[in-house]
């Protein structure tokens, strides 16, 4: 379970360690509490609960009080900021749709084109797989963080 | 008879009259520019009357259409809330001409108190102090300049310029020595000019290390008119009040009266009606000066309800009504507090920020009062003012307050769009806001190159953990998302994330 962050020093691998139902990172621990609430125990055996939420590739985390923004990048891409996920990386204009619902696709594939800020973003697969649902028709105008379709990974 | 009022307004003000209108039994009428559809205030509302237009002049400013919203529907009073056409004196005469209830003071009243000079003069003939000054009446513009010159020359330095129309520090100059006199004065002249069409500029000596004390006050149509008490409001950023308490921190029951009778002997001598606000600076020898009145409902007026009692939105539609205010004599109880969420980047010189709210969990619990006009899966656009909420907490003593509104801000859960919390929760730990000593320069005097957030590594590597542990766990597949521009409400058309991760 490795990810990766951006931050202000260059990217920051993170890789968790599972503990039965814990997460772990080097004296942290995290267990799901609720929906969109986590309980982190600290090195020093504080506790809090962390809420957290995902808009386009950001996670919003608060913790005690505090905010903080971790922007993930996707594996194996150069750059998520340019390719975008699956998910419209700003508002904009569905400007074409390159695949069939069903359709199977390598990674790296052109799925969507979408128009945003002025410019054209391609919606690449992320990995090998099947699209399995297709939200948004050329035309359509899109959210920041909308899921424009759904991709379902090759076993 | 006030039987349905048109709000004239939106966002969180706009809710607190809907709801007090709910209360009172009256009937209640929104109204809504195209981008606010789906707002929380539109849901409050009896009937809603959407405008035409984009832009905010086109909207809530257009008086014709608003007065027609209101015969349409057959509102016979209308409230304008704060900001907008709130202190327009002519809008209020239209409304009057119109066959409709004005819920605030005479245009008149509007008209004295919303020029600065004239207001001075006023008041100085009333009896209430002003700050020393002088207004320049030099008509002829080349002689202005040298008119305004010997009246600094009288006033000393350091003094600040004002236009007379002015307002939000627009045409305002600080001068600290003479030789910057003449550009500072073309500057303000120029600014007032371009900002109200009005360029008469008059001087008031710089009163440093000054409190802003505001007292509110209620007059009806059966020859009463009281105040309510004060309202600290000394901590401002940019002339933006963020932090504002009730009773202030310093006031004696001495000082109170004699604020209090000041802001009566005003209100009266404009023949006031309705609920108002007069603003004094409390020089650091005691002394208090008049600053303006402002002609309306104020963004900080909870924490008064909350120490007195009043429901002063409540006592506005009785008194436009023409029954008498319903409260006795002024009781002070306790202590409120009252921070203004902004979605601003308190860490990038307050600049405004935009964003969906995908959480928005405000704190709960006894004492605390939530005024808001969003709610989660909102967006913030850039259309309007960015305030999010008044966060305002009640508890019986000062330092029990400040204690509440910590923890408060503390639980308070705003993810998706930047915002002050966090300065705010900071601000509660500074020494002046804990020892009451705040002045209109404490801001600038504690964080003078600005606001940065305290680094807590242990945190932040828990965020980190928080943030990978999420997108291990799937989270973001069950998240719903806030709704953008163009895509509203009920109608967004994603809801959830069932892309699968590695």
């Amino acid at each position: 379970m490795q990810h990766i962050f951006a931050s202000s020093e260059g990217p920051i691998e993170v890789t968790l360690a599972r503990n039965g139902e814990a997460l772990q990172l080097s004296g942290y621990s995290l267990t799901q509490h609720d929906r969109g609430r986590l309980l982190v125990t600290l090195p020093n055996g504080g506790k809090c609960i962390a809420h957290a939420t995902k808009v386009g590739d950001i996670w919003w985390v608060h913790l005690n009080g505090r905010t903080y923004r971790w922007e993930r990048i996707e594996p194996g891409s150069s750059s998520a900021r340019d390719e975008g996920g699956l998910v419209a990386p700003m508002p904009g204009k569905v400007l074409d749709v390159l695949v069939r619902q069903g359709q199977s696709v390598e990674a790296g594939t052109a799925l969507m084109v979408l128009e945003a800020m002025k410019m054209e973003h391609r919606i690449v697969a992320s990995t090998d797989g099947r699209v399995t649902q297709i939200h948004f028709q050329a035309g359509e105008q899109v959210a920041q963080g909308a899921v424009l379709l759904d991709l379902e990974e090759a076993e | 008879m006030v039987s349905k009022v048109l709000v004239a307004n939106r966002g969180e003000i706009a809710c607190r009259i809907l709801r007090a209108c709910s209360e009172a039994g009256i009937g209640s009428v929104a109204i809504c520019a195209p981008n606010d559809q789906g707002s929380l205030f539109t849901e409050l509302a009896d009937e809603v009357v959407l405008l035409e237009g984009e832009s905010i002049g086109e909207t809530y400013l257009d008086q014709a259409q608003i007065i027609a919203a209101a015969q349409s529907t057959g509102a016979d009073a209308i409230h304008p809330g704060f900001g907008f056409l709130s202190e327009r004196a002519e809008f209020a005469r239209h409304v009057s001409a119109n066959g409709l209830i004005w819920i605030g003071p005479s245009p008149e009243a509007i008209d004295q108190m919303g020029d600065k000079m004239t207001a001075r003069q006023t008041m100085r003939a009333a009896g209430v102090p002003v700050i020393p000054g002088e207004e320049v009446e030099e008509v002829d513009e080349a002689k202005t300049l040298e008119a305004l010159r010997e009246a600094a020359q009288r006033v000393g330095y350091p003094l600040l310029l004002k236009a007379s129309s002015g307002g939000g520090g627009k045409g305002m100059r600080a001068v600290h020595d003479p030789a910057d006199f003449d550009q500072a004065a073309s500057a303000a002249q120029r600014e007032a000019i371009a900002a109200f069409g009005d360029g008469r500029i008059y001087i008031e000596r710089l009163l440093t290390g000054s409190k802003h004390i505001e007292i509110q006050v209620l007059a009806d149509r059966h020859g009463r008119t009281i105040h309510l008490g004060e309202r600290e409001c000394s901590v401002q950023r940019r002339h933006q009040k963020v932090f504002e308490e009730a009773p202030g921190p310093t006031m004696t029951p001495e000082l109170r009266d004699a604020m209090g009778q000041a802001a009566v002997a005003a209100a009266q001598a404009v023949d006031y009606e309705g609920a108002g606000t007069v603003e004094f600076l409390l020089a650091a020898s005691g002394e208090f000066f008049f600053l303006e009145m402002n002609t309306r409902i104020q963004v900080e007026h909870p924490v008064t309800e909350l120490v007195t009692g009043v429901d002063i939105v409540r006592e506005q539609l009785r008194i436009a009504n023409g029954e008498p205010m319903s409260c006795g004599d002024l009781m002070i109880r306790g202590h409120a507090i009252e921070v203004r969420l902004y979605a601003e980047d308190a860490a990038n010189n307050f600049l405004p920020a935009i964003g969906p709210l995908a959480v928005f969990r405000p704190p709960e619990g006894p004492g605390i009062r939530l005024d808001t006009g969003v709610r989660e899966g909102d967006d913030v656009t850039p259309n309007y003012d960015p305030m999010l909420a008044k966060l305002i907490v009640w508890a019986p003593s000062r330092i029990e307050a400040l204690q509440k509104m910590r923890r408060a801000l503390d639980e308070f859960v705003i993810l998706g769009t930047t915002t002050n919390v966090e300065f705010l929760r900071d601000l509660c730990d500074a020494q002046p806001v804990i020892d009451g000593s705040t002045t209109t320069t404490t801001i600038d005097t504690l964080w003078p190159k600005g606001w940065n957030p305290p680094h807590d590594l242990t945190l932040e590597d828990a965020s980190l953990l928080v943030a990978a542990g999420a997108e291990t766990l799937g989270l973001h597949l069950q998240q719903r998302v806030g709704s953008q521009e163009g895509v509203v409400g009920p109608a967004s058309p994603f809801a959830t994330l069932n892309r699968r991760y590695p």
